[in-house]
């Protein structure tokens, strides 16, 4: 057992310096203790604490192989929308409806979240983006041919090496891609990456391919910090929403007008 | 109580570093981040709900008294820098820092509430993206009434 651990140890070494990871972990300074893992050898991406979620307002900071003012290849519309939320201030933006974030957004909104691992799927819940969960389905299944357009998709997971790939489809255009207002098409296809290359390090890194936006996939990629211990709290963004409630559309009227039942 | 309130310096200080604003909606749709507000006032009313705690103050004006309202942080980003639901109790003489809605009304969003009589500072979890918290928990030239 102690061989195949150091086996995996000089794995998670390798995968880490090579090509798979665009962006190698930030962290230089701090405890770099070994990610904990299963009895059956698999990366533990959780055990008794929280990973505090980074809040990346921007996607286009994170970009990776970006510089800085570069923005992902908007396609003239997605372009054109995204100038318009950030004329506004960003006021429409959905998560201040209290809607869900959608994908690689949930993973860097504010408020922790917390990996429940099981042998046929993985869930991720949320404290933030409105108390919510993702479920990655890990019992080998494919996509649906004709999926039902949701908030996060529909997503398989798969190991390679200690590297947890997340594949989703089937994301509906009611989210945005980030705070900035960068927006995204229901052909949203996302890849996500993720590693432990310590206990205390979540490498986070997700290729948006979208056709119906972009002209080219665009990879972005942060480093989640672990707080051992910790645990997540309430939050429940919908009770007592006035943001919402004294939203005005652009001529100056309110967003939600009372409508009569039909 | 005085020892709570250590607790809560001691939590504030702590908790600086791994500290996250809320994030709730666009902050700058509703307030000003050039009009600054330093106010002190009496707390008369707490909602201590999500997205966002609201407290609001008497303040002493030229023309008599204002009530100004302030937005926070959602409760659970507040308890995780030492708040409770109690921290603020009605009649809690407090001194608010924080910046004022673009309507120009008795609004605003609360950056850092000043407990007056030990001079503790609470951060308040505010929306702002370019606020950076002091990394003081105590505030200089305040004397404790205590």
């Amino acid at each position: 057992m102690s061989n195949y651990l150091k086996l995996s140890l000089l794995g998670a070494a390798v995968l880490a310096a090579s090509t798979t990871l665009a962006q190698p972990p930030a962290r230089e300074e701090g405890p770099r203790t070994p990610a904990p893992r299963l009895a059956d050898g698999t990366v533990d991406l959780n055990g008794h604490g929280i990973w505090e979620l980074p809040y990346i307002t921007d996607f286009a900071t994170r970009m990776v192989g970006a510089q800085k003012g570069d923005q992902p290849p908007m396609l003239p519309w997605s372009k054109a929308l995204w100038e318009y939320n950030r004329s506004n201030d960003v006021k429409y933006d959905p998560e201040g409806f209290c809607l869900p974030p959608g994908g690689p957004r949930s993973m860097g909104t504010p408020y922790p979240a917390e990996f429940v691992q099981q042998e046929d799927r993985i869930l991720i819940i949320f404290e933030g983006g409105g108390h919510v969960w993702r479920e990655i389905h890990m019992d080998g299944r494919e996509h649906p041919e004709d999926v039902n357009p949701t908030y996060f998709g529909h997503s398989v997971g798969r190991w390679e090496g200690d590297t947890l790939v997340i594949d989703t489809v089937g994301y509906n255009e009611k989210t945005w891609i980030d705070f900035n207002g960068h927006v995204h098409s229901d052909q949203m296809h996302t890849i996500e990456r993720i590693t432990r290359p310590f206990k205390e390090v979540l490498h986070y890194e997700a290729t948006i391919e979208d056709p119906g936006a972009y002209s080219a996939p665009w990879t972005v990629a942060w480093d989640i910090e672990w707080t051992d211990g910790a645990e997540l709290q309430d939050y429940i963004c919908q009770e007592n929403n006035i943001w919402l409630v004294e939203l005005k559309d652009d001529l100056g009227h309110p967003f939600f007008e009372k409508m009569e039942a039909p | 109580m005085k020892t709570t309130l250590a607790a809560l310096a001691t939590l504030t200080a702590g908790l600086l570093f791994s500290a996250q604003t809320s994030a709730h909606h666009s902050f700058a749709a509703e307030f000003d981040a050039d009009k600054k507000l330093d106010i002190a006032g009496v707390v008369t009313k707490v909602e201590w709900t999500n997205p966002h705690t609201y407290f609001w103050i008497e303040v002493e004006g030229k023309e008599g008294v204002d009530v100004w309202g302030f937005e926070m942080g959602s409760p659970n980003g507040l308890m995780r820098r030492g708040w409770t639901k109690d921290t603020l109790a009605i009649g809690t003489e407090v001194i608010v820092r924080g910046t004022q809605a673009r309507d120009g009304s008795t609004r605003g969003n609360a950056q850092a509430v000043i407990l007056a009589d030990t001079c503790t500072r609470l951060f308040a979890g505010t929306s702002q993206r370019d606020f950076v918290e002091d990394e003081s928990a105590k505030v200089e030239g305040c004397t404790p009434k205590q």
